[in-house]
């Protein structure tokens, strides 16, 4: 019988991917976004499986808002990303040392 | 059954967000990611979701994956160089997110959380996802809703203000002044014999447009 | 449910923002590059106008408003007005700073608007959603403006590390939400304290939750182990940025903190209260060693911005009436601090050079007396010497540790700031004792002047006098703590 914790630990399993692939990718800022989405995906999961399981609306709504704020925070993400771009002609993180003090 | 179709669903998301991650190629990771959030978007279905499931394909697929590709595609980015020394990083990430997942799982599972007692209750007869969902956005969340408008517009200010470069030399219409035009503007009727005389001046060269 | 039911009256601060901001947005369109100053005054006149709002609910005890998603109550109001305060002190020092550096535009009044109504709302929300929306809102304007100045390398690549580690943390917190929802089954704030208190929620679960808004709050504080992104972004941010994200979404943070942890997870005082300790010393004991390593000036106030954050911290984890106020009254000192020492790095800034080095202050003494002795002021207070208001924020917060028992953390608390007061010395001497390199005459607008001497000769005031404003914000926090 499908439970709550099939998908809590569907999201867990989301979750553990998505910071494993934020390590993993710390030259690759687009698969970097990318993984942030799947974070978002995690949380999105717990969050319709809870509020079905329990049979109360109000978690839809959340995510309704994650995912909107998503949609905007992408934008945001990628237009940084193509103005950092055009200034370093390369999307490595490893790049990213001008900082460093 | 459904038990299996969750299992099913649940190992190509699994697969495809390690390939999100893992992909030599930022395309096939975004293409990757689509199939992550259709599966996702089928779990949910599952569990009777049916508005957020076709919501997530559609704001997530529709526009936020389109946008990863186009930038992906618009960038000319050295694949090669960002694969360098990939898997140097692997022993880190895979253990700390080994050991992430497990603790995740422990506490998920555990007979304390006491989750797998809950089951999906069934909606009343005539239920409708999408009405009360949208009952509830415009009435209670009101104010939200009201700000993530807000949030939106700065999303467009932000892409717009950071991605935006003026040209200096563009070619433009203003209809403003293609409507204020007056006909008199464009064409001058000029009465003029049919012959000229041959002494006469002639005015005829003021004929051109003048707009 | 009704229209008047909304209560809409109790956003009005938050709605006149709103509408000021689209109109200053919209007069953009209409402006050319020479006439930035009228979308400039009108921003400065929609900060007055809901400074004006937010006074005239002053004192008034908390009104809930659009259906229980938000709720105006002393401490928010408190909070926004000094929000208020130091986004209208970032836009006039940044002045000339922004004109010089091309960032003088309409995207730059209007997103510094919005991040001040996500502020205002992180502070008033009364629901997750609100508070999460609030804070994206902030976040999202921040990461923008921050990349402002496109063709600033430094600054697009504090602005990518800034964006990169905020989803992150916005992820963490919402995998948090996630789990106390599924505990409590609410998002309210109200609703989902009194189901841990009264009802008993799914503890595991919940605390589970906890871990990870814990850890989210950290990362967006810039408390160490979550630190990383501080130095980098207030380093590679331009200066009028860098003020803009240490200054006023310090209070915000406090505000948010103070619903999520103090409301919302009440019932788990001493679960949190222990990570937060964890937390402040890591803060305390890594920013202040760190900060001595600097030669940046901008880099050492990052890091000593991390050691304020353990401050703030350590007044969180007390749990007390008295603690809170003391972290409320340490969050509003270090905005109007922050503000001066950016404000004095913007002041010295020129075309093309920025003051941004130590070594730039060497020999102000001598260039310009009166500004080296605001300059020491401001470190003065930083450091926590007596009579400026560093020291009295130090000390409530000091008072609120000692009376929960935690006397070694106190004395910690002391040991880290006697090394920190090293550094802020060091700036001290330099300006003093150095003889100095360039010998030009500061020239800055008078309007940043005299604010800017104001506002360091408020540290001073507040500092001799600091007991009104703590009795307010106590009794603001005291008025707004759930019953």
């Amino acid at each position: 019988m499908l439970s709550l914790t099939h998908y809590l630990g569907l999201g867990a399993v989301l979750f553990s991917i998505s910071v494993f692939g934020i390590f993993m990718n710390r030259k690759n800022l687009i698969v970097m976004l990318m993984a942030i989405e799947l974070m978002l995906l995690a949380v999105n999961m717990n969050f319709v499986a809870f509020s079905q399981f329990m049979g109360d609306l109000h978690g839809q709504i959340f995510v309704f808002f994650i995912l909107t704020v998503a949609a905007a925070e992408s934008a945001i993400g990628l237009a940084i990303l193509v103005v950092l771009f055009r200034n370093l002609r390369s999307v490595e993180v490893e790049q990213l040392d001008s900082l460093k003090g | 059954m459904t038990l299996a179709l969750f299992y099913l669903f649940a190992a190509i998301l699994v697969l495809a967000a390690l390939r999100v991650v893992t992909a030599r190629n930022p395309v096939h990771a975004a293409l990757s990611l689509v199939l992550c959030f259709f599966t996702a978007a089928m779990l949910w279905m599952l569990i009777k979701a049916e508005f957020l499931a076709i919501s997530l394909v559609l704001i997530y697929v529709g526009a936020v994956m389109v946008l990863f590709l186009f930038v992906v595609m618009m960038l000319d980015i050295n694949f090669e160089s960002l694969r360098k020394g990939f898997w140097r990083f692997f022993p880190v990430a895979g253990t700390v997110a080994a050991i992430m997942l497990g603790e995740m799982l422990l506490v998920l599972t555990s007979r304390y959380a006491n989750l797998s007692a809950a089951r999906l209750p069934e909606p009343a007869a005539g239920f409708n996802s999408a009405k009360a969902l949208g009952k509830l956005l415009y009435t209670e969340y009101f104010l939200p809703f009201q700000l993530a408008a807000v949030l939106l517009l700065v999303g467009m200010i932000a892409a717009i203000a950071l991605t935006h470069r003026q040209r200096k030399n563009t070619k433009f219409q203003d209809p403003a002044d293609q409507v204020a035009v007056k006909a008199a503007d464009r064409v001058v009727v000029l009465k003029m014999e049919a012959e000229k005389p041959a002494h006469a001046e002639t005015d005829t060269t003021h004929t051109g447009e003048k707009a | 449910m009704s229209w008047t039911q909304l209560n809409l009256a109790v956003a009005t601060p938050e709605i006149f923002l709103l509408v000021a901001a689209l109109i200053v947005l919209l007069s953009d369109i209409f402006l050319n590059e020479r006439n930035k100053s009228i979308a400039y005054g009108l921003t400065l006149a929609a900060l007055a106008g809901t400074a004006y709002l937010l006074l005239q609910s002053a004192g008034q005890s908390p009104r809930p408003g659009f259906n229980g998603m938000f709720i105006a109550d002393p401490l928010s109001q408190a909070a926004k007005f000094g929000m208020v305060i130091g986004v209208a002190l970032m836009l006039v020092y940044g002045r000339s700073y922004a004109r010089l550096r091309g960032i003088f535009r309409g995207e730059l009044f209007a997103l510094s608007l919005f991040a001040l109504l996500g502020m205002m709302v992180m502070a008033s929300g009364a629901n997750f959603v609100t508070l999460y929306i609030g804070l994206e809102l902030l976040s999202l304007s921040l990461y923008a403006l921050v990349a402002m100045q496109r063709n600033n390398v430094h600054a697009t690549e504090a602005a990518m590390k800034y964006f990169v580690l905020g989803a992150l943390a916005s992820g963490l917190l919402l995998y948090g939400m996630s789990m106390v929802y599924g505990a409590t089954g609410a998002l309210d704030i109200p609703t989902i304290s009194q189901r841990i208190t009264v009802h008993g929620a799914n503890n595991l679960l919940a605390i589970f939750g906890l871990v990870f808004i814990v850890t989210g709050i950290g990362f967006k504080l810039g408390a160490v182990p979550f630190h990383m992104w501080v130095p980098d972004v207030y380093d590679g941010a331009p200066t009028l940025l860098t003020q803009l994200i240490g200054s006023a979404p310090k209070l915000a943070a406090f505000a948010f903190t103070f619903r999520l942890l103090a409301e919302a997870l009440a019932g788990y005082k001493p679960d949190w209260s222990s990570m937060l300790t964890i937390l402040a010393v890591l803060s305390l004991v890594v920013g202040n060693v760190a900060a001595i390593a600097q030669t940046r000036l901008k880099r050492m106030l990052a890091y000593s911005t991390i050691s304020h954050m353990g401050f703030l911290l350590l007044g969180f984890m007390a749990g007390t009436r008295d603690g809170y106020a003391a972290s409320f009254f340490y969050a509003m000192s270090y905005m109007l601090t922050a503000a001066a020492s950016f404000g004095m790095i913007m002041l010295l800034s020129g075309k093309d050079f920025e003051a941004d080095q130590i070594a730039d202050f060497k020999g102000l003494a001598k260039r310009d007396p009166w500004f080296a002795a605001m300059m020491l002021i401001v470190m003065f207070s930083m450091a926590g010497i007596p009579v400026f208001v560093g020291f009295f924020a130090k000390f409530a917060v000091l008072k609120a540790v000692i009376s929960t028992g935690a006397i070694w953390l106190a004395v910690l608390a002391v040991a880290c700031s006697l090394i920190g007061a090293f550094y802020y010395l060091r700036v001290v001497k330099v300006m003093y004792f150095d003889e100095p390199e360039n010998q030009a005459p500061i020239a800055a607008a008078p309007d940043s002047r005299i604010l800017l001497s104001v506002n360091c000769l408020l540290l001073l005031l507040l500092g001799l006098l600091p007991d009104r404003l703590l009795t307010v914000l106590t009794e603001a926090v005291q008025r707004s703590m759930l019953p």
